[in-house]
C-alpha cells in the first residue's frame, strides 16, 4: 500500500513544485488604448477605432482591454472610455469583443474635440492602470498625432513616466503637415526616446494589420 | 650562431661530450628508468588488461542474461501457441463424432452389403449354372431344323437361359457398383480427417519439441537467436508511427475546442492550456486503450491484469469501453464545438474589419446591435456554405473513430517496449564486449611500446652496458671459485628490469607472459 502511496505522493510534490518553480504562467495580455480627441487628429478618430476593432479581434480570450482619450487633462478617470476583461472562453471572448466593438463605435461616433493635447497624462493615466493589472504583457496603443499642446492649467509635460514592461505603440500617426518631414520624424524620434527613457518599449505601426501582430506577438 | 648548435650545444667536441655525457647518466640512471618504464607501460597494461577482462566477463553475462530472458518470452510464446493450438485440437475433437459418425456408419452399413453381396456371389456356382443352362436349351434346341437354324436355336436358347440364370446376380453386382464410391468417398474423407489430425498433432509435437529445447537447451544464446526481435520490433514500430500520425490528427481536431472546456490564458511548462488538455485527453484515450487490450487479452502490459481474475478482467474491459465510448462522444462533441469557435471567430473578424468606416459611422451602430443580437451558431448556419457543412460530417467521423484507431495503439506497443529492452540489452552486451576488446587492444599494445622503448633504451645505452659486462666478465672470471654469498644475490634478485642480472629477459617474458593472461 505505501509503495502506491509514496509514488503517487512524490508525483503531487513534483507537481506543486514545478508549479510553484513557475511551470504555470499566463499568456494573458493588458492593452490600454489611447484615441487622440484634439482638433488635428479627431477627424481620424472613427478610423483608429477601426484599427482598434481589427486588434481586438485578435486578442486571445482571457487578455483585458482598457480605452481612454487624449484629452486637454488626460490624467482622469472620466477620459476613460472602456475597460473589459475577455472571458477565458473563445465563444464568450467572441460576445465580449462584439460589444467592446460597439462601445468603441459610440466612442468614435460621439467624440468631441478638445482644446490640448495631453499625451504625458493620457500616458501616465495607462501606464497607472496597466501596472493594477496581473498581466505579464502590457501594451499601450496610441492613435494621435503625437503632437502634444499642453493646456496652461494642465502640464504634465514634466510628469515622470515609469513605462518599465509597457510597450508603447504609435499607430496611425497622421502626417499634419506634408511640408515638412523632418518635424514628423524628429517627432516620432523625441517620442521613441521618451518612452525608451521611462523604460518602456517604443514600437510603431504603420499598417492596418501590422499593430494586431505588434500586440499579439507575444 | 645559432646554426651551429643543437639545443644550446655547439656542434663538434661539446657535443660528442654531451651526447657521450648523456649516455653515461642514462647507463648510470637505467635501474630507476626501467622500473619508471616498466611502471608507466607494463602496469598500464596491466590495468587496461584486466578492465578487459572484467568487461569482457561482464559483456557475456549481460548476453547470457539477455538470452535468458529472450528464450524465457520465446518459452512463454511457445507455451501460448500450444494451449492455443490444444485449444484447437480439443474443438476439433469435439467435433470428431460429428464428422466421422456417419461417414462410419455408412462404411458399415456398405462393408455389409459388401458382405453379404460377396457371400451370396459365392455360393453361386457359375460352371453348374452354365451347364443346367445348357441342359434346359438342349430340347428347345432339338426342335429345331437344319444345323443353322440350330446353332442360332442353341445360342439364343443358352443365352436366354443363362440370362435367367445369372438374373439372382445382377441386383448384387448393381449393389457392388453403388457402395463401391461410397466406400471410397468415406475412406477418402476418413484419410483428410486423419491428415489434419496429424498435421495438428505434428504441430504440436515440433511446438513441443522447440518448448523442450527452449527450456532445456544449454545453449541458450543459439536458443534466442531463434526467437525474433528486430523484424516484430520494426512493424510494431511502423504500426505505431501511423497510429500516432492519427494521433496528430486527432490533436489538431481538439486542441482548439478545449479552450472552450478550459479556457485559455495559461501555459503549463510552456504548452498552452489547451494544447495541454488536448494531450491530456490523447494519453487519457491511449490509457483507455492499454486497459482494453490488456483486458481483453491482447496485450499483457500490465501486470496487475495477469493475476485478476476473469471477472474482474471483464469488469475492466467493459469499464475501458465505456471510457473509450465516452472519449467518442466527447471528441465529436468537440468537432462540431470547433466549427462553430471557427465561425464565431471569422464573423467576430468580419465585423471588426465592417464596422466604423468612416462612410459607415452612421449605420455602424445598427450593425453592431445586430451582430451581437444574432445568435452565432445560427449566422453560421445561415452562412456556412454546404461543403462546410460537409467538412464538420467529416471531422465528427474522425473524431469517433480515433480514439479507437487510437486504442489498437496498444497492440504493437507491448512488442515495442519488450523488443527495445531485448535490443538495448543485447546492444549493452556488445558494447561491453567491444569495450573489453579495446582494453585488450591497448594492454597489448602498451605492453608492446613498453617492450619497444626499453629496448631502444638499451640500444642508447649498448656501449657502456658492453664494457660493464666485458669488465664484470673478467671480475667473474677472478672470482668465480670464491664460495657465493647468498646474501650478497638477494638485492639482485628483487631488481626485475636489469637485464645485465638477467641477461635472458626470462623475467621480462615472465611479466609479459603474465600480462599476456591478464588482457
Amino acid at each position: 500500500m505505501m509503495r502506491r502511496i509514496l509514488p503517487t505522493l512524490a508525483g503531487l510534490l513534483a507537481s506543486v513544485s514545478l508549479a510553484a518553480c513557475g511551470l504555470v504562467t499566463s499568456t494573458n495580455r493588458s492593452v490600454f488604448v489611447l484615441f487622440d480627441a484634439s482638433g488635428t487628429y479627431v477627424k481620424s478618430v472613427p478610423v483608429s477605432a477601426r484599427l482598434a476593432n481589427l486588434m481586438v479581434a485578435e486578442l486571445q480570450p482571457g487578455d483585458w482591454i482598457g480605452a481612454s482619450q487624449i484629452s486637454s487633462c488626460s490624467f482622469s478617470e472620466k477620459e476613460i472610455v472602456l475597460q473589459q476583461q475577455l472571458p477565458e472562453t473563445p465563444s464568450l471572448a467572441d460576445q465580449t469583443k462584439r460589444a467592446v466593438f460597439t462601445k468603441l463605435n459610440d466612442y468614435a461616433a460621439s467624440v468631441k474635440s478638445t482644446k490640448f493635447t495631453d499625451i504625458h497624462g493620457a500616458l501616465a493615466q495607462a501606464a497607472f492602470e496597466l501596472r493594477q493589472r496581473p498581466e505579464a504583457a502590457r501594451y499601450i496603443v496610441v492613435f494621435s498625432d503625437m503632437i502634444e499642446d499642453h493646456a496652461p492649467k494642465c502640464d504634465t509635460s514634466k510628469v515622470a513616466l515609469d513605462l518599465k514592461g509597457i510597450t508603447v505603440i504609435a499607430a496611425n500617426v497622421i502626417k499634419t503637415n506634408p511640408a515638412d518631414p523632418e518635424a514628423y520624424f524628429q517627432t516620432l524620434k523625441d517620442w521613441e526616446s521618451t518612452v525608451t527613457e521611462a523604460g518602456g518599449v517604443w514600437a510603431l505601426s504603420t499598417s492596418p494589420d501590422q499593430l494586431p501582430k505588434l500586440v499579439t506577438a507575444q | 650562431m645559432r646554426g651551429d648548435s643543437f639545443l644550446g650545444i655547439p656542434y663538434g667536441w661539446p657535443l660528442v661530450v654531451a651526447i657521450i655525457g648523456l649516455i653515461v647518466v642514462l647507463w648510470m640512471a637505467r635501474e630507476p628508468m626501467r622500473r619508471l618504464l616498466w611502471q608507466i607501460f607494463f602496469t598500464t597494461g596491466r590495468v587496461f588488461g584486466r578492465w578487459g577482462l572484467w568487461l569482457g566477463e561482464h559483456g557475456k553475462a549481460a548476453r547470457l542474461s539477455c538470452s535468458e530472458k529472450i528464450a524465457a518470452h520465446r518459452a512463454e510464446e511457445l507455451i501460448d501457441r500450444m494451449l492455443v493450438l490444444e485449444d484447437r485440437i480439443g474443438k476439433r475433437a469435439v467435433k470428431l463424432p460429428q464428422e466421422a459418425g456417419p461417414i462410419i456408419a455408412r462404411l458399415d452399413s456398405s462393408t455389409h452389403q459388401i458382405d453379404r453381396v460377396a457371400t451370396s456371389l459365392a455360393e453361386i456356382n457359375v460352371e453348374d449354372a452354365a451347364e443346367r443352362a445348357f441342359r434346359a436349351a438342349l430340347p428347345r434346341m432339338e426342335e429345331g431344323r437344319g444345323l443353322h437354324k440350330i446353332e442360332k436355336n442353341m445360342a439364343q436358347s443358352t443365352a436366354r437361359m443363362m440370362q435367367e440364370r445369372l438374373a439372382p446376380i445382377r441386383p448384387a453386382l448393381s449393389m457392388l457398383k453403388t457402395e463401391a464410391p461410397r466406400v471410397i468417398a468415406a475412406s477418402d474423407k476418413l484419410g483428410k480427417i486423419e491428415q489434419r489430425f496429424t498435421q495438428g498433432v505434428d504441430t504440436v509435437n515440433k511446438t513441443f519439441a522447440d518448448f523442450e529445447e527452449t527450456l532445456r537447451s544449454p545453449d541458450r544464446i543459439k536458443v534466442a537467436g531463434k526467437q525474433s526481435i528486430i523484424i516484430p520490433w520494426l512493424i510494431a514500430l511502423l504500426i505505431t508511427a501511423i497510429a500516432l500520425s492519427g494521433v496528430f490528427l486527432n490533436f489538431f481536431l481538439i486542441e482548439r475546442p478545449m479552450a472552450e472546456i478550459v479556457g485559455e490564458g495559461a501555459r503549463i511548462g510552456g504548452i498552452g492550456l489547451p494544447t495541454f488538455a488536448a494531450m491530456i485527453v490523447i494519453f487519457l484515450e491511449f490509457v483507455a486503450g492499454v486497459v482494453l487490450m490488456d483486458a481483453a487479452g491482447f496485450t499483457r502490459l500490465i501486470p496487475a491484469f495477469h493475476s485478476m481474475s476473469d471477472g474482474g478482467r471483464r469488469i475492466m474491459f467493459w469499464v475501458a469501453f465505456a471510457f473509450l465510448a465516452a472519449f467518442s462522444f466527447l471528441e465529436a462533441t468537440l468537432a462540431i464545438v470547433r466549427e462553430q469557435i471557427i465561425e464565431n471567430s471569422a464573423e467576430t473578424s468580419r465585423l471588426a474589419a465592417s464596422l466604423l468606416s468612416p462612410e459607415l459611422a452612421a449605420t455602424a451602430q445598427a450593425a453592431a446591435d445586430q451582430a451581437a443580437a444574432a445568435d452565432p451558431s445560427a449566422l453560421a448556419t445561415e452562412e456556412a456554405p454546404k461543403g462546410l457543412q460537409l467538412a464538420t460530417v467529416a471531422q465528427l467521423i474522425l473524431a469517433v473513430l480515433i480514439p479507437w484507431l487510437l486504442a489498437t495503439a496498444a497492440l504493437p506497443l507491448e512488442t515495442i517496449i519488450r523488443n527495445t529492452v531485448f535490443m538495448l540489452q543485447i546492444a549493452g552486451g556488445y558494447g561491453l564486449l567491444g569495450l573489453s576488446f579495446i582494453c585488450k587492444t591497448f594492454a597489448v599494445a602498451l605492453k608492446s611500446i613498453g617492450l619497444f622503448v626499453l629496448a631502444v633504451y638499451d640500444l642508447i645505452i649498448f656501449a657502456p652496458l658492453w664494457v660493464e659486462r666485458k669488465i664484470k666478465g673478467t671480475v667473474a672470471g677472478s672470482i668465480d671459485e670464491k664460495p657465493k654469498n647468498p646474501r650478497a644475490e638477494k638485492p639482485q634478485q628483487r631488481d626485475p628490469p636489469d637485464r645485465k642480472k638477467d641477461p635472458d629477459g626470462k623475467k621480462d617474458k615472465d611479466r609479459e607472459r603474465e600480462l599476456q593472461q591478464a588482457s
